[in-house]
């Protein structure tokens, strides 16, 4: 009776079970630049992201969700392969990528990981714009 | 691994596996053949027959075997295709599918409600839908898939005209249910082409698993497993609700506990802030199994029909998780569950980006 989404990679596993980057307890808990906001609890899946920029890079990151666990791990190696990088390479990340470095998701989990992805461009977007 | 998925399916009864295992050599014959083999394998079938209908006081010719719940109530909606069809908003999609698809403006009108709720476990009033389809020479369908050796069932005391079964509910084999038909309600089998069940339900006869859905019904009617879900699930269900309430914040149920306006063995409850999909896996990789509300699959993220029907709130259905009990379940399990799910609803209230309304 192994429950069939188990059959998720142990990057997968690993990355929900100890997600990195969480930003626990209220947003006033991190020092953030700009952060981007996309879905909504209706649809039962919200991502925000916030990052922390210094000379055009992202040096630091966080995320809050309402959403399921696809979107917790592919958001946690998001947020890993997005720190460090300048805000257009930030942007190039793709979903592959994420996919790759997780070692696959369940293709009717893929959608999951455009979460992050939107939320991050709107911080990155937002940052750029000056609304920081 | 503690299961508390029962509602979705038990697993198969000792005894049914050992009754399935020997018919596999024993009935292998087609049922409608009119050689001895055939003629055995037909034997068990009216078996099963009969306790089934021992088992809701109907006569074993009021019954037909399906290949599940989904058939039987496709079935009877199918039969009255062109007719007005009113079904509650609790009912499974293959209730509320179908009438959708087949109902239109001619009477005798068909009215099909569950007697009780698959995901909140509640009872629906159905003597008052039976008084009112009386009073128009209307029809009544119940599905009864849930109900099944959690309660007593009486068809003829229900008053209804059809009533829909399935086997693995009740520790039998997924893929066989059964249908009641009320002696000269009108029907029309959905699959046409064979003179199996009367030339009520095509098809040759899954021998097996009917026979497997028999050791299972042997098994609830000698125990009679209703008075153990009434006593010892009852207060394990309800212990786990009380402890949620008092040890997480911000929980609710959405299942009413009262008995008589619940089936013993369901408790619905959601936890602000906190998605049920992410609940349901953390409590998965804890060893504990449970079901949600909230289910993401490719781009359709639709919260339960149930929960919005009976909350009216996306976000309480997006957060719900459904504990259902079995026959097997002990105090440990309990415990197991409150030893992790505080921690997870927490964290999981922690990192949201629903802030949590303060009382």
């Amino acid at each position: 009776m192994e429950n069939e989404d188990w059959i998720y990679s142990e990057k997968v596993k690993e990355h929900f079970l100890h997600p990195r980057n969480f930003l626990m307890g209220d947003e006033s808990n991190f020092d953030y630049d700009a952060a981007g906001l996309v879905g909504n609890p209706i649809c039962g899946d919200q991502m925000k992201m916030y990052i922390k920029v210094k000379d055009n890079k992202i040096v630091d990151i966080r995320w809050k969700t309402y959403g399921c666990a696809s979107a917790i791990a592919s958001t946690s190696a998001l947020s890993e392969l997005a720190k460090g990088r300048t805000l257009d390479d930030a942007l190039l990340i793709s979903a592959k990528e994420i996919d790759d470095y997780l070692g696959n998701l369940p293709k009717h989990k893929f959608h999951c990981s455009v979460l992050g992805h939107e939320a991050l461009a709107d911080a990155i977007n937002k940052y750029k714009n000056g609304a920081h | 691994m503690v299961y508390l998925d029962f509602a979705a399916t038990v697993p198969m009864l000792p005894g049914v596996l050992d009754a399935m295992h020997k018919a596999e050599n024993k009935y292998f014959a087609n049922a409608s053949a009119l050689h001895t083999p055939g003629h055995l394998a037909m034997n068990e079938i009216e078996d099963a027959r009969e306790l089934l209908a021992k088992a809701i006081n109907a006569k074993p010719t009021e019954i037909i075997f399906t290949s599940g719940a989904s058939e039987s109530n496709n079935t009877v909606i199918r039969t009255f295709e062109g007719h007005k069809i009113e079904t509650s908003p609790l009912e499974h999609h293959s209730v509320i599918e179908a009438a959708k698809k087949y109902s239109g403006e001619k009477t005798p009108k068909l009215y099909s409600y569950m007697l009780a709720n698959n995901e909140i476990g509640e009872f629906l009033d159905i003597k008052k839908i039976v008084k009112e389809a009386k009073k128009q020479g209307a029809y009544v369908h119940s599905d009864l898939t849930q109900v099944l050796g959690k309660i007593p069932i009486d068809v003829k005391e229900l008053d209804i005209d059809y009533a829909t079964f399935s086997a693995h509910k009740i520790g039998g084999p997924v893929g066989v249910g059964a249908l009641y038909i009320k002696e000269g309600a009108p029907f029309e089998p959905l699959i046409i082409g064979g003179n199996q069940e009367k030339k009520r339900r095509g098809g040759t006869y899954n021998t097996v698993g009917i026979i497997g859905f028999g050791a299972a019904l042997k098994y609830m009617l000698e125990n009679k497993t209703w008075k153990k879900y009434d006593g010892e699930v009852r207060s394990l269900r309800d212990e786990l609700a009380e402890r949620i309430l008092k040890e997480i914040p911000k929980s609710s149920l959405n299942t009413d506990l009262q008995p008589g306006k619940s089936l013993p063995n369901i408790l619905n409850a959601s936890f602000q802030a906190a998605e049920g999909e992410s609940i349901q896996l953390y409590l998965d990789a804890e060893g504990i199994i449970v079901s949600t509300g909230s289910a993401c699959a490719a781009g359709d993220i639709k919260p339960s029909h149930v929960l919005m029907a009976k909350t009216g709130d996306a976000e309480v259905a997006h957060s719900s998780i459904r504990f259902s009990f079995g026959l097997d379940n002990t105090k440990e399990d309990i415990d197991k569950v409150m030893e992790v799910l505080p921690k997870i609803i927490d964290r999981l209230q922690k990192i949201s980006t629903i802030k949590i309304e303060e009382k």
